[in-house]
């Protein structure tokens, strides 16, 4: 941690190795989010505020049980993730194709600069309804927001991952008589393989958003469309089940794709 | 074999306000099996010098040929080691070594043969599975030479290889160097700023200067091999220091002024 | 553990690659143009470029229009200029002392990685349908990346500097001030860079979902009356939006670029 703590004051602590400083981080942490659980729990237990505006913890844990052994949780679950997966391989594919191929033909990416741009800076979720009424109200357009929130990232990631690909790495491989093919099989692709990796798990959290709202927009199955169910009936247990669900999802995806960068890429997460 | 000649050899950047003159009329005969050393201060183009052997750039005049033979593009005739290892952090130290030789389109049995029997020349067998990134600065650099001499090269071209490592281990990686060259007696040149190096090296060592680089003296190392690393207090090593420091001295006060660098296309007045 | 965000910056295109995307996107106009002429493409469900134009001219002449950009512009600032002030406010506090950063920590690390989408059915109901609703989500969405970088930025200040200011007798108050604030500025800025297009994605996020007006809300209402040519107005004006968000970004960081040096 940074030296500048030493010349700050107030409510400071001694500096400590930085092992007794993650476990300070860790206990301080932990007693805020207990603090935290036990107050709601007090708050909306006891209907100091009403339950079905905010619940508390217990009810919500117990919402969780009740609505994963009825199954409702699993089968919209599982439509979620079909429409996930539909849209998000289509992605890395296309993502990963037309960002080697922008990269390495700049005229090519000049001409598709603008469509780019524009997708990256403008709000996704504004494109639901004209992806609704393109493909319906089926799956296929909630594949398409997942595609379509994700490729970004991905393309982007893989044109700068391929731009900075060290010049050493290119030159290791001229040296020893490369052509042209092999500097990019041999240097370039594996070189940008982890910006590429970071991309993909941006695009996660961005895919989750728009396919929870175009759920949430119209559908007939999918969490989303639960979360929309439930709140029209004003059941706050069930939606901070929901959204728990739905961050879990997002967090295992994101924890997997991490731990496949320190695999496939162990040197990159060196300084 | 391993003879190289250079002729004439010049090359210029285009700039914006003329024509920079990195090097100027080079000529340069290295016999087979011999160690030369480059040494000048930097910004001499010594470096450039190996690039142009190496073809990685192309002469804007004069001509490099390899045992009589000119050289027009990279090859595995002449191998390069970089001062920053330009290793590839993805390759294990066994792929890494192989990677000439797979370029060369070497069967991958035969390849790991023979990357295998090179990096026990370097004396790093226990590491061939490890990554760059988990070795030291020497142990990087080892890998390096072992990656050159792997596709047997004629010629070895060392580009200030031990710049970046601590003044201890680049004293031992010399030693080592010179035992593994004396094996093989293959043809070297090494580039480096550190005069010590230069003469415990080599057989012959050239002196350059800078803006632009020519060669100014060319200085046949007489010393006995093989060296001891004390061989440093020796007078006779300490009258080549000596000597090139002088030759040296002139050059390094010169590019630390406020010398511009030497502009060609003065006299057609593009210079502003 | 709180780690800055980086953007990717986009640089100024160059002449060739500004005729050529200039081209790109008019042949690919034209392409969507004759595929819908030649009935390749539905024109009334996919629209095509001459009935957005269409639409573009009718909707400007009625001025509802600009009606629902002032309600979004409103929204939005109100949204952003709470997360700015909540942000760097709390963001300072947690990067000078460490205890309210550990407690702290968790919730921020929550909001940021859950998707906060999903509770605005939840602040519907807690703040009732429209404005207050859209602002506490464009709120949300956009705080977290100012706080994560205001932290970021205030525990990466040089101690001298803290120093200095302090051994010319300066208050702890002069010290923020004079100190910490600029020294933390680039990643507040790089911070608040990422908090801008969450904030436009929040407004238009809250007016589709819980609003009568504004420009989400105008692109549900084209929408579900599948008035397709129509749902492009207020689209393309956010895609300008972003555009233009990202232009001010660009150049509020080159702007510190060239000051720092």
């Amino acid at each position: 941690m940074s030296v500048a703590a030493q010349a700050r004051s107030g409510g400071e602590l001694p500096l400590a190795s930085p092992a007794r400083q993650r476990s300070a981080r860790a206990v301080v942490g932990s007693i805020a989010v207990a603090l935290f659980l036990v107050a709601w729990q007090i708050v909306g237990g006891n209907e100091i505020i009403r339950s079905d505006l905010i619940s508390y913890p217990s009810e919500v844990a117990s919402t969780l049980v009740q609505m994963t052994a009825s199954g409702e949780i699993g089968s919209n679950l599982q439509v979620s993730l079909q429409e996930f997966i539909q849209g998000f391989v289509p992605a890395i594919v296309i993502g990963i194709g037309a960002g080697i191929a922008f990269a390495l033909i700049p005229r090519l990416h000049y001409l598709f600069e603008p469509l780019i741009v524009a997708l990256n800076t403008s709000p996704i979720i504004a494109f639901v309804p004209i992806v609704v009424v393109w493909f319906g109200v089926g799956t296929q357009s909630k594949a398409i927001m997942v595609f379509l929130a994700a490729v970004i990232p991905i393309l982007i990631n893989t044109m700068t991952g391929i731009g900075q690909v060290h010049e050493s790495w290119i030159r290791a491989c001229r040296a020893f008589g490369a052509n042209r093919r092999q500097v990019i099989a041999k240097a370039i692709l594996p070189g940008a393989l982890p910006p590429v990796m970071v991309g993909i798990r941006l695009a996660v959290g961005r895919a989750i958003v728009g396919l929870i709202a175009a759920e949430m927009y119209v559908s007939v199955r999918g969490i989303g469309r639960l979360i929309q169910v439930y709140s029209t009936s004003e059941r706050a247990a069930e939606i901070f089940v929901l959204v728990a669900v739905v961050a879990t999802f997002g967090f295992v995806l994101v924890t997997v794709l991490r731990r496949l960068e320190g695999a496939i890429a162990p040197w990159s997460l060196e300084p | 074999m391993g003879a190289l000649t250079l002729d004439h050899l010049s090359l210029a950047y285009a700039r914006r306000d003329g024509a920079l003159l990195a090097l100027a009329d080079v000529d340069l005969r290295v016999k087979d099996g011999e160690f030369v050393t480059i040494v000048g201060p930097s910004g001499c183009g010594k470096s450039t010098l190996l690039m142009l052997i190496a073809a990685l750039l192309k002469p804007s005049s004069g001509s490099v040929r390899l045992d009589g033979a000119p050289v027009t593009a990279p090859g595995p005739d002449r191998a390069l080691v970089f001062q920053d290892f330009a290793l590839l952090p993805w390759r294990t130290v066994l792929a890494n070594v192989a990677l000439g030789l797979e370029l060369k389109g070497v069967p991958a049995q035969k390849r790991t043969e023979i990357a295998r029997r090179h990096i026990a020349m370097v004396g790093l067998g226990a590491f061939e599975r490890s990554y760059p990134h988990q070795l030291s600065g020497g142990m990087r650099q080892r890998v390096g030479i072992a990656r050159a001499l792997a596709v047997e090269p004629q010629v070895l071209l060392m580009d200030e290889p031990f710049g970046a490592l601590d003044a201890q281990i680049r004293q031992v990686m010399g030693s080592e160097l010179l035992r593994i060259w004396e094996r093989g007696r293959k043809t070297i040149l090494f580039v480096t700023h550190d005069i010590d190096e230069a003469i415990y090296l080599a057989d012959r060592t050239i002196v350059m200067s800078a803006s632009p680089g020519r060669i100014i003296a060319d200085i046949a190392i007489t010393l006995p091999r093989p060296r001891p690393l004390d061989i440093r207090n020796d007078p006779a090593f300490a009258a080549y220091r000596q000597r090139i420091w002088d030759l040296l001295e002139r050059e390094v006060l010169a590019s630390n002024s406020w010398g511009q660098p030497a502009a060609i296309g003065a006299a057609s007045g593009a210079v502003a | 553990m709180i780690k800055p965000i980086a953007t990717n910056t986009i640089e100024p295109p160059r002449r060739e690659e500004l005729i050529l995307g200039i081209l790109g996107t008019l042949a690919f106009l034209l392409v969507w143009e004759i595929a819908s002429r030649f009935d390749l493409i539905n024109p009334v469900v996919v629209s095509n470029p001459s009935r957005i134009a269409a639409a573009f001219v009718a909707q400007l002449q009625s001025g509802e229009i600009f009606n629902d950009l002032g309600v979004s512009l409103i929204e939005f600032a109100a949204g952003f200029g709470l997360s700015l002030v909540v942000g760097i406010g709390l963001g300072i506090a947690m990067g000078l002392n460490r205890l309210t950063e550990y407690a702290i920590d968790p919730f921020v690390w929550f909001l940021y990685s859950s998707p906060l989408i999903a509770f605005y059915p939840l602040i519907v109901v807690w703040l009732g349908f429209g404005f207050a609703t859209v602002v506490a989500i464009t709120f949300l969405l956009s705080f977290v990346s100012v706080v994560v970088n205001t932290v970021a930025g205030v525990q990466g200040v040089d101690p001298q500097l803290v120093r200095a200011v302090r051994a010319f007798g300066g208050t702890r108050l002069d010290v923020i001030r004079k100190a910490i604030l600029p020294a933390a500025l680039p990643l507040i800025i790089a911070g608040m860079r990422i908090g801008l297009g969450r904030a436009l994605h929040g407004v238009v996020l809250g007016e589709m979902f819980s609003s009568n007006a504004g420009l989400g809300y105008r692109i549900t209402f084209h929408a579900a009356h599948l008035r397709t040519a129509d749902v492009f107005v207020p689209l393309t004006i956010l895609v300008v939006i972003g555009l233009l968000i990202n232009a001010l970004g660009n150049a509020l960081e080159a702007r510190l670029q060239a000051w720092r040096v």
